[in-house]
């Protein structure tokens, strides 16, 4: 047996983050040791029950704990114009069997790197508090992080405002400490992410996949595109589940290294992620940015990942 | 068609130059007059280089001497680009003076007046002038009909990671051109880093064998030779993409956009920022020139340099 990436799930469930945990359950390259909520698509009650949900749906059998309300420094943001008022709306969710460790997200992600005898991959796919946090109350353990896959920013633009996007804006000042952390990051920002575009027809073929774990996907599929469609995308947008599908298949998708930078401040551009095309800044690059996928590729790894709950539930 | 009356607005510059020598021989525009600005270099070089442009293409245009600075910041320049006189240490023939008395603030909007809403301008250096003119006149935003800037970018900036040089410069002033109610189009670095000239392309130009024909060649090798350095082969024609833009936009791609200038960023200020690609969308107070046929540019370019 090969081992796995030992990886933890930080994200803020959300359509696609949920997308996103189910392609690492059914992958058998991962190992999920913990899963961690924090405050984004929707308040940090809604994602954490929501996680608590999708782990129970999917049988990820891992301790998880609640992230904080607040971004490290500002308001909180949510998007329940997208995600719908529960934040992961659409189709019936089990109740959760997952309890909550009597311990922070941040702790219990220290707690599992401490634990792992490998180092640990953080797949990150909401804004970037408890990572920032992480990074900055226990910066020992940034040996043991192998990398962060993030869902977040877009090097030439945003989504939520023209400059930034939604993860990235949420909590700029965490964003900030990650990129300079000097840690290995692959950032699955817009300028991939909106290439990765779920069509309605690749809907009905995971839903014709018929195992009850496929016919949610499509239905959250069929929710998410529902907002998307109505502002003129052609489908739907599963940006979280592009940072797994970098670990499982990296070779789908295209890569380019660069020095990338957080704007903190400013009047438009707050949140946004700087890269330094020309190397103006002469620093060395600090991020493996994503910039093209191979759609149909990704498109079978999601159908694939869907059709594996099947035969587990065989 | 009668030509456009337009004013050019100009930082000379090298790229500045090419653009004069395009510009003069441009059927579409009817250049009324030239003004000055600080930009690539300093106010005493880009005034005068105007100056000597016109002696040296033997071109009767008024210049009106335009801001020594920034509105609001401290100057910045591209010296290490344009060569410490502007004109990467080329001195232009002297015979003439600008017009004495009256700012390239007050110039734009006297012609603006006289022109009954037909002017347009052709920014292609900081756009200080600009906003001290919209600043200065609320009726000018009334009589001018566009506005073409060489400036900006969606995304990488050529002065900082974010900014474009014109913007970076004076990044107050450009906002409030943005929003001064007046159509902007944007011809940025998504567009001018397309509208590339090769060096066989440029010795091909100087092969026609005119005086301006070789000045075109030899003005710009020193930029040729940065450019090299960054890994580019050739040199990206920034300005004259842009007076070619204003003269006929059927080789171009653009556009509309909502477009506002960062002014107050730690590491964004003077970044163009505009909506084209998300979910957020603005006012459109402008058009975003996205693409160039570089193959049509470049024979156009051989066309207007064939005239002299």
């Amino acid at each position: 047996m090969t081992s796995k990436i030992p990886i933890i799930l930080d994200g803020d469930p959300g359509h696609d983050d949920a997308i996103a945990w189910m392609l690492a359950k059914a992958s058998d390259k991962l190992e999920i040791l913990a899963c961690t909520s924090v405050s984004g698509n929707q308040s940090i009650e809604k994602t954490s029950i929501n996680a608590r949900r999708v782990m129970t749906l999917l049988g990820i059998d891992a301790p998880f704990a609640m992230g904080r309300e607040e971004p490290l420094h500002g308001e909180p943001i949510h998007a329940g114009n997208i995600h719908g008022e529960t934040g992961l709306d659409g189709p019936a969710l089990p109740q959760p069997a997952i309890e909550t460790e009597p311990l922070s997200a941040v702790e219990l992600m220290a707690k599992t790197i401490s634990d792992s005898i490998e180092s640990v991959t953080i797949v990150a796919t909401g804004p970037l508090t408890n990572v920032g946090a992480l990074l900055i109350l226990h910066p020992e353990l940034k040996p043991k992080i192998a990398q962060i896959s993030i869902m977040g920013g877009g090097l030439a633009f945003g989504n939520w405002t023209p400059a930034a996007e939604f993860n990235i804006l949420v909590d700029p000042e965490a964003a900030d400490i990650v990129f300079k952390s000097g840690v290995p990051l692959t950032m699955a920002g817009l300028d991939v992410t909106l290439k990765a575009l779920v069509f309605p027809e690749d809907f009905e073929r995971i839903r014709a996949l018929g195992n009850p774990i496929a016919v949610v996907v499509a239905e959250w599929l069929d929710f998410f595109y529902n907002f998307h469609r109505s502002i003129g995308y052609a489908g739907a947008p599963v940006h979280d589940a592009v940072a797994v599908a970098a670990l499982i298949k990296p070779e789908i998708l295209t890569v380019k290294d660069y020095y990338v930078q957080v704007e903190i401040s400013g009047d438009f551009c707050r949140g946004a992620t700087v890269a330094d095309h020309y190397g103006f800044s002469h620093q060395p690059p600090n991020t493996h940015a994503l910039l093209d996928i191979d759609r149909e590729a990704f498109i079978d790894l999601l159908a694939e990942a869907a059709a594996w709950y099947g035969k587990e539930l065989e | 068609m009668s030509p456009i009356p337009v004013i050019l607005d100009c930082d000379p510059g090298v790229d500045d130059a090419i653009a004069f020598l395009l510009a003069k021989q441009l059927p579409q525009l009817n250049v009324l007059a030239i003004t000055s600005v600080a930009g690539n270099v300093g106010l005493e070089h880009t005034n005068y280089n105007a100056l000597g442009l016109l002696e040296f293409l033997d071109w009767d245009v008024p210049v009106y001497r335009g801001a020594a600075g920034p509105v609001f910041r401290k100057r910045v320049e591209a010296a290490e680009v344009h060569g410490s006189n502007g004109m990467a240490g080329f001195d232009l023939p002297h015979a003439r003076s600008e017009v004495e008395g009256v700012s390239a603030w007050d110039a734009i909007h006297q012609f603006a007046v006289q022109q009954q809403g037909a002017l347009e301008i052709i920014a292609i250096g900081p756009l200080t002038n600009l906003a001290l003119a919209f600043l200065k006149y609320p009726d000018l935003p009334q009589l001018i009909k566009r506005i073409v800037i060489m400036g900006g970018s969606t995304d990488a900036g050529n002065a900082t990671p974010a900014a474009e040089f014109n913007i970076y410069a004076d990044p107050e002033a450009a906002d409030i051109v943005f929003c001064s109610g007046v159509p902007v189009h944007m011809c940025g670095l998504d567009m001018t880093m397309k509208a590339l000239m090769t060096p066989a392309e440029l010795d091909q130009v100087a092969a026609l064998g005119s005086k301006q024909a070789v000045f075109f060649r030899d003005v710009v090798q020193d930029i040729v030779g940065f450019m090299r350095r960054l890994g580019i082969i050739g040199i990206n024609m920034h300005d004259p993409a842009a007076v070619l833009y204003a003269a006929d936009d059927s080789i171009f791609k653009a556009y509309p956009a909502g477009i506002r200038v960062e002014t107050k960023g730690n590491i964004t200020q003077g970044k163009t920022v505009t909506d084209l690609f998300s979910d957020a969308k603005w006012q459109k107070n402008g058009f975003v020139a996205m693409d160039i046929d570089r193959e049509a540019f470049v024979k156009w370019v051989f066309e207007l340099m064939s005239k002299y």
